[in-house]
């Protein structure tokens, strides 16, 4: 059948593309999308989907009072999450996808370190601005997008061996315990160093692989070289619960330390109380305030998981985004990144957050948020001090 | 430090013997590999956390819950997916991994990715000379000893083993026989998915409930397997041992990593020599 061009025919297909037209200019906001990238499975979890809840709390907060006030234009944030599953070749595709099709430019995450390396060229060629919670040293080195969230091993270990020293003179030999991947060869190294460097004889330095829940074999050459205490550094909470368990039925009497990412929970229920009493570690937020309650609230319409300082600090790094956003006043990368580097001292939700780093990094890029430390009395986290930032 | 090594690889074999036991069981009879092997393991860990949390049963309860469980849903499986496979190695393989995934997703949904509390019904150890000898893996060792005894036995001393057996060898001149495969098979898959579901059942107040728990325990199943020779109930108990000792005597000396590269070792050079595994049948 020829398709045939009369008035009719003309009329009617104006007509539909007006109408075409017009309902895409009745949609009444421009959508930012914003990227989340972290494990949203597996070890780690809890701490990825800190991530993805810390950043939507905040989204949705910037949409209640009316979207994101870039320049002239009103922006609706829309977050988009992938999992890494704490894997570097996961990250990969995650971080194609959302400078691609997603057509991101800001991404909070991701956690492990083996995934910001593995991205972090990406990511700086096209000028994406990554939030990182990734530990490693090299993450900061040579670039000009990636910011990370909270303080790090490099930031606090000399504080937080100097603590055990004065509150605890009695202890002198230490072991310490890491995952064998990026984030702990990095972590261990740091802490071996700010141990030996404390006066502390470090008596054994042991990797396991993240997929293992059995340490019974690598406890038993711990516990040969007989540690006062056992520093559980950048160990996955729910893992670390399960080496205090293991490590106590196999005699061990002595100290555990967990200067490295905290999840009281988390430990307490791997570990059991009683094993857990005493446990010392570090956290970027206080447990059970007003804040952590009500973001925890917030959390929990979210997630099945629990409420750690991982949400705190992401929520606290997407409002300094979305803040800095609106005071450039436009999306380009480099005049987010003045404004973000303008944007300080910054009221977060439990404290002031500046920039430092510069020193150990080249690059005032670094987070600095005040380090809680908290110790596992009777099955709950209990605040004793704070650690004092490099 | 010798001594402790025997004790952690003596209870580590327990396990993998019993982990193992189920995924031989199951090919050796059925000829399919079950890769959801690990994903029944986790459905028993499950039961015992539902059992205690919402049905407030005691964990000595719910330990053979989860068996019959594990079991019933093997029975499900095999009914509606397996049973047009048998034979078939690679679509078995296929639709036994789609089934593995869509239990975890589904364990996944329902209680979220975070560990599971699980009561521990023993805590703390027993110290004899120095050694340490923990009460829940003691626990878990004896159980699951008993349930290879137990499996053993079904198998060499009832007309049901007798007839499993008898399919293990030619279905055809089974049926010949008068045993009808079709019976068999069922039995068959149950017994080595509710074994597999007492394992998990054991290991959840050890380790905790999660997602991804049946992972490990599946490649480990797997290693000892294929050492022991796929079917061969025998090789599947010594190459259990071989491996938990290799594992625990290299971490004790070096640490995990190498012990897996050991071990991974040790399997291609058991299979370069002896394809079949140490007693298997090729």
């Amino acid at each position: 059948m020829a398709f045939i061009i009369n008035r009719r025919t003309t009329l009617a297909a104006l007509t539909a593309s007006a109408l075409a037209f017009s309902a895409g200019l009745s949609y009444a906001q421009d959508v930012l999308k914003i990227g989340a990238l972290g494990p949203l499975t597996g070890a780690g979890a809890a701490w990825g989907l800190g991530i993805d809840g810390g950043v939507k709390i905040a989204a949705a907060e910037v949409n209640a009072r009316g979207g994101l006030k870039v320049g002239d234009t009103t922006y609706t944030l829309e977050v988009v999450s992938y999992d890494d599953q704490y894997k570097a070749a996961e990250a990969v595709t995650a971080i194609n996808r959302l400078m691609g099709p997603d057509d991101v430019r800001f991404v909070f995450g991701p956690i492990g370190s083996a995934s910001l390396l593995a991205i972090k060229p990406l990511t700086e060629r096209e000028g994406v601005l990554l939030f990182t919670g990734a530990w490693a040293a090299d993450v900061l080195k040579d670039s000009g997008y990636i910011f990370r969230v909270g303080p790090t091993t490099q930031e606090f270990a000399p504080s937080t061996v100097a603590w055990l020293k004065e509150t605890k003179p009695e202890l002198k030999r230490v072991a310490t315990i890491a995952a064998n991947d990026e984030t702990g060869w990095n972590s261990q190294k740091i802490q071996v160093a700010a141990y030996t460097a404390g006066g502390f004889e470090v008596v054994s330095t042991e990797f396991f692989e993240r997929s293992q829940n059995d340490f019974r074999a690598m406890l038993t050459k711990i516990l040969a070289q007989n540690p006062d205490t056992i520093e559980l550094d950048t160990v996955p909470p729910r893992t670390a619960g399960l080496m205090i368990r293991q490590a106590r039925e196999l005699g061990y009497q002595g100290a555990f330390t967990k200067f490295g990412g905290y999840d009281v929970e988390e430990i307490v229920k791997a570990a059991g109380a009683e094993y857990a009493e005493g446990v010392v570690g570090t956290t970027m937020a206080a447990p059970a305030t007003e804040t952590w309650n009500r973001l925890g609230e917030e959390f929990g319409k979210l997630h099945k998981a629990e409420m750690n300082d991982y949400v705190v600090m992401y929520y606290d790094a997407a409002n300094l985004l979305f803040s800095s956003i609106e005071k450039a006043g436009m999306l380009d990368s480099d005049a987010v990144v003045a404004a973000l580097e303008a944007n300080a001292p910054f009221d977060g939700s439990v404290g002031t957050l500046t920039w430092g780093g510069g020193e150990a990094y080249g690059v005032d890029h670094q987070i600095y948020r005040s380090v809680v430390m908290v110790e596992i009395q009777g099955g709950k986290g209990v605040v004793i001090g704070e650690a004092k930032l490099n | 430090m010798f001594q402790q090594f025997l004790v952690v690889a003596g209870l580590s074999s327990a396990t993998y013997m019993l982990t193992a036991l189920g995924f031989t069981l199951i090919f050796g009879i059925m000829r399919v590999v079950n890769f959801a092997h690990g994903e029944f393991l986790l459905i028993g860990a499950y039961t015992v956390f539902v059992a205690q949390h919402v049905l407030g049963l005691d964990y000595m309860i719910a330990l053979p819950l989860a068996a019959l469980v594990a079991g019933g849903f093997g029975i499900l499986a095999e009914r509606l997916l397996f049973r047009r496979f048998t034979g078939d190695e690679i679509g078995g393989m296929i639709v036994a991994l789609a089934l593995a995934i869509t239990i975890k997703g589904a364990v996944t949904v329902i209680w979220g990715v975070d560990s599971q509390p699980i009561d521990r019904p023993f805590s703390g150890s027993f110290e004899i000379a120095g050694v340490f000898i923990p009460r829940d893996q003691l626990f878990a060792a004896v159980v699951a000893l008993v349930m290879v005894v137990v499996t053993w036995w079904l198998l060499n001393h009832t007309r049901l083993g007798l007839a499993m057996r008898a399919v293990a060898q030619s279905p055809e001149v089974a049926r010949l026989q008068g045993i009808a495969p079709w019976k068999t098979y069922p039995v068959a898959f149950a017994i080595g998915c509710a074994l597999a579901g007492l394992a998990g059942a054991l290991a959840a107040p050890i380790y905790g409930a999660e997602p991804n728990m049946g992972d490990a325990a599946l490649m480990k199943a797997f290693i000892v397997v294929v050492l022991g020779g796929l079917g061969s109930i025998p090789g599947a108990l010594i190459a259990a041992v071989l491996l938990a000792s290799i594992e625990a005597g290299i971490s004790i000396l070096f640490n995990a990593t190498i012990a897996a590269l050991v071990s991974f070792l040790a399997v291609i050079v058991v299979l370069l020599v002896k394809p079949a595994g140490i007693m298997g049948r090729s």
